[in-house]
């Protein structure tokens, strides 16, 4: 295939056909700038892997999400506490959630989401090339030179831009070897591997007590999903399909020797999660990194003339209750595009101070704000990985099944036992209250 | 009541009966490319100063191999999933990692 000659033909280059990069063009293909994207898979979606779940807040204002290829909505949500024969769970399912917009939570599967989603940006305008990757962003004047396009591995393959969105997604190569942002640690990244079980509809619904487009999102945690790992399982239904993985710190896979696919298997074949995935056909295997640093592990989000969105800018939250990344995603996205549409004046020039926009809006928005709530999360987690993934769940499990105990004591008995194990647990009345108070922001 | 791990499996719970890592990677749509795009940065490092293979570790694809008397590990990079988990990992930042070009390697249908 022959590459026309894009240098210089557009008012800014997006790197990466995700829900980032592709909100990012929409939004400036709307803004009437001639927008590139460009994207290393075959088609959008084919280098792409998440849990998970569609959060459509954002995405709802730029498109007719109603069109969108969605699998389920989600109408039970479930925390389940897992030791590694016992499970303690919340599930909830309010009638709120049946009812439209389904408190925009929906599956969806990467492969035709992000497709569609990039089709999108391309009907308001916007230039799609894919198999084309990008491999080093271009700079004016020498390693600190201002970024003035990028690098592909087409022949010939500069394409020189105004401005770069670089939404690369998780093993964020082009935006490290650019300097724009620093090697992850380890401790910062999480590993995670997912299987698409094959099941007919049927089957899903009865299984999951489902009607219609209804859906579920499974999250577990403790040392019945991922080990001694932090970390947790997860359970997703699509159409006719069941998401099934876990994801856990990569620091811990290293040094606790806790391999992904033995931690998958483990996982599926714990009690309480064989019986919701037993006898489905493994039709896709899958693997992916997240970026699990919190605030402090974002980069600037602007330098140059290039901007960071998505999961190469370590957008994504995980406090253990809430595990966010595609929102983040397309509100970056959203905002850089913005940000780009109001500097760039169409003759080449680019207002810097306009750029600086992006980060002050992001900042003011849910993205950094919850990240900036839950920041204490992540620390507390490996700080306190023993309560949390080990000692908690067995309490848990020890204490209900004391206080259900069915046998011919009287039940005071159970009961004070059951407390006493739980108080146990925690280290006593002090103990319990030190931890309450620790844990306090998770709640506020 | 919680047991240790090393007790008896419960009874009734169903086998899920786990493919194995062939079949996992069997299942999965690759566009096959000549030329690795992993590598060792330093092969004298994996033999100086690794002792944990943390690549081995952490690979959810069986791409990183170390067998027998093998000082650096052998990569089956056909199999690699991209993640990049491996580049994070390795504690010497010794893995050398780029994109298949033009789109090779893995292509996933779900996601």
């Amino acid at each position: 295939m022959e590459t026309p000659n894009y240098d210089n033909e557009f008012d800014a280059v997006v790197v990466g056909a995700g829900l980032a990069g592709s909100a990012a063009a929409l939004t400036m293909a709307d803004r009437d700038l001639d927008v590139l994207v460009l994207e290393r898979g075959q088609s959008p979606g084919t280098k792409n892997v998440f849990g998970g779940v569609l959060y459509t807040p954002t995405i709802r204002e730029l498109v007719d999400v109603d069109d969108a290829p969605l699998e389920r909505y989600v109408a039970e949500k479930r925390y389940g506490v897992l030791t590694e024969t016992d499970e303690t769970a919340v599930t909830m399912r309010p009638g709120e959630w049946l009812e439209e917009p389904h408190n925009d939570s929906y599956t969806v599967l990467r492969g035709s989401f992000d497709e569609w989603f990039a089709e999108q940006a391309v009907d308001a305008g916007a230039t799609l090339l894919t198999e084309t990757t990008v491999t080093d962003l271009v700079r004016e004047g020498g390693e600190d030179g201002r970024v003035v396009g990028v690098e592909t591995d087409r022949p010939d393959g500069t394409i020189r831009a105004p401005v770069v969105v670089v939404a690369e997604g998780a093993n964020s190569l082009v935006s490290e070897g650019a300097g724009l942002r620093d090697h992850h640690d380890r401790e910062d990244v999480a590993v995670a591997a997912k299987e698409v079980l094959k099941f007919d509809r049927d089957t899903i619904e009865e299984r999951f007590r489902l009607n219609g487009d209804q859906g579920v999102a499974y999250n577990y945690f403790g040392e019945g999903a991922v080990g001694d790992a932090v970390g947790g399982g997860f359970i997703y239904t699509n159409k006719r399909t069941v998401s099934v993985g876990v994801a856990y710190s990569i620091e811990d896979a290293a040094t606790r020797r806790q391999n992904p696919q033995d931690a998958l298997d483990a996982f599926k074949q714990h009690p309480a999660v064989a019986p919701l995935v037993r006898g489905g056909r493994t039709v896709e295997y899958s693997a992916h990194a997240i970026p699990e640093g919190g605030i402090d592990a974002v980069p600037d989000l602007v330098s140059d003339g290039a901007l960071l969105a998505g999961d190469a800018a370590g957008l994504v939250l995980n406090n253990g209750v809430h595990l966010e990344g595609t929102n983040m995603a397309v509100e970056s996205g959203y905002q850089a595009g913005r940000a780009v549409a109001a500097a760039v004046d169409g003759d080449g020039r680019v207002d810097d101070r306009v750029l600086a926009t992006y980060p002050e809006e992001l900042a003011d928005s849910f993205v950094v704000r919850n990240l900036q709530h839950y920041d204490f999360f992540q620390e507390l987690a490996v700080e306190d990985r023993e309560f949390l993934f080990s000692e908690l769940p067995r309490a848990l499990a020890d204490a209900e099944t004391e206080y259900f105990a069915v046998d011919r004591e009287p039940k005071d008995s159970h009961a004070d036992a059951a407390k006493d194990r739980l108080l146990d647990a925690a280290g006593g009345y002090v103990g319990a209250a030190k931890r309450a108070w620790k844990y306090r922001k998770l709640l506020s | 009541m919680s047991t240790t791990p090393d007790s008896q499996p419960l009874p009734d719970v169903p086998d899920v009966e786990n493919a194995s890592t062939e079949d996992r990677l069997y299942a999965d749509k690759y566009t096959d490319h000549e030329e690795s795009h992993l590598g060792v940065k330093v092969a004298g490092f994996c033999v100086e100063k690794c002792e944990t293979d943390d690549c081995v570790s952490v690979c959810p694809a069986d791409v990183w191999r170390v067998e027998g008397d093998d000082e650096v590990p052998t990569i089956a990079y056909e199999n690699c999933l991209e993640c990049g988990s491996c580049r994070f990992a390795c504690p010497h930042n010794n893995v050398a990692w780029e994109y298949p070009e033009r789109g090779a390697g893995v292509s996933y249908k779900h996601g």
